[in-house]
């Protein structure tokens, strides 16, 4: 039963080290920045908030299409969820690396 | 089980039942032990905390019979779900920490590493050894508001005990063994021990002794009692 359980972690963490990469991966093929929108007398404006060399960049996008704001708004949730769940997956690996290491047979 | 992983399971099963596309598959591996706790209601052999992992294996028995056209990969996105092509060979996994949803198709013809395309569903599935016998005799269990299709209890076990001698980790092999053996002693317990024998009998001769090998080695005498009648 210990090597069959072993077996189990060993297979967890390779999955959990695969799925890591997953995120990271996906997290870098979302479109960069977030919207942010200012309204001046009655006229909808956008730029693209995003970070450039440490600086954080206002670019102008003037007025844009349903699906290019559809695209943004949809890029916001999953980074958002990506980067919760590579924090979970980040806390299994380092679980399942401190079980496989520990003293006590497993 | 941790409740949030049920939860997740539970709401891929809503979604697949919602595309139209439950029917198409059994559900397979580890994961059927889940929901095997309702056809083994009252026998108290059955272990539902039984090891495994986060795989959830989906068999599509018929994958040129599919007639909806659903993207699973787009379908499971909000859910956090993100799509991994295994290695070289062109499967995919959907991975999510909670769970890594495969999907399968039975093995034809000469061995394969080729993965097997289902456009419809947006994926592409591992073709494996084996997995006819899993869906040749299925069994529907009631989820909420839908049914789910599962392999044969006798089936599932069967089955486990013939892959467990192609393991190559012994690990695997052992796991393999515990779950088939725990399986048909509930199977023993709730009466069904002609069920069994008959699904040993339909099975090909060279797996048969295979299972009557696997099982002499680990001295099960109660089971193979019930295969040498």
């Amino acid at each position: 039963m210990v090597g069959v359980i072993k077996g189990v972690l060993k297979e967890e963490l390779q999955n959990s080290l695969r799925m890591k990469k997953d995120y990271e991966q996906a997290l870098k093929n979302l479109p960069k920045g977030s919207l942010a929108v200012r309204e001046i007398r009655g006229h909808k404006y956008y730029y693209l908030v995003r970070r450039i060399d440490k600086k954080v960049k206002y670019i102008y996008k003037g007025k844009m299409s349903e699906e290019e704001k559809q695209k943004y708004s949809e890029a916001k949730e999953l980074r958002a969820k990506y980067r919760k769940l590579l924090s979970q997956v980040k806390k299994q690996i380092r679980f399942l690396r401190s079980s496989l290491r520990g003293k006590e047979a497993i | 089980m941790e409740k949030k992983q049920y939860e997740l399971c539970l709401e891929i099963l809503r979604r697949f039942h919602k595309a139209n596309i439950l029917n198409d598959f059994v559900l397979i591996g580890s994961w059927c032990m889940v929901f095997y706790k309702d056809y083994f209601v009252s026998i108290p052999f059955i272990n539902h905390t039984t090891l495994r992992t986060r795989d959830m294996d989906f068999l599509i028995s018929m994958p040129n019979k599919i007639k909806q056209v659903v993207d699973i990969p787009i379908l499971l996105k909000d859910l956090g779900f993100v799509t991994s092509f295994r290695g070289s060979r062109g499967y995919i996994k959907l991975d999510h920490p909670d769970l890594i949803l495969e999907f399968l198709v039975p093995a034809k013809g000469k061995d394969s590493d080729k993965p097997y395309s289902v456009p419809k569903l947006g994926i592409n599935a591992e073709a494996l050894r084996f997995l006819d016998f899993l869906s040749e005799n299925t069994i529907r269990v009631e989820v909420e508001d839908f049914y789910l299709n599962l392999p044969h209890p006798a089936n599932f076990a069967l089955q486990k005990l013939i892959i467990s001698h192609r393991r190559t980790k012994e690990d695997k092999a052992i796991k393999d063994r515990n779950i088939a053996l725990e399986i048909l002693k509930a199977l023993i317990n709730k009466g069904e021990v002609n069920i069994i024998r008959q699904i040993f009998r339909s099975m090909p001769g060279k797996w048969q002794t295979k299972i009557i090998r696997g099982l002499e080695e680990t001295n099960e005498k109660e089971i193979l009692g019930i295969f040498k009648k």
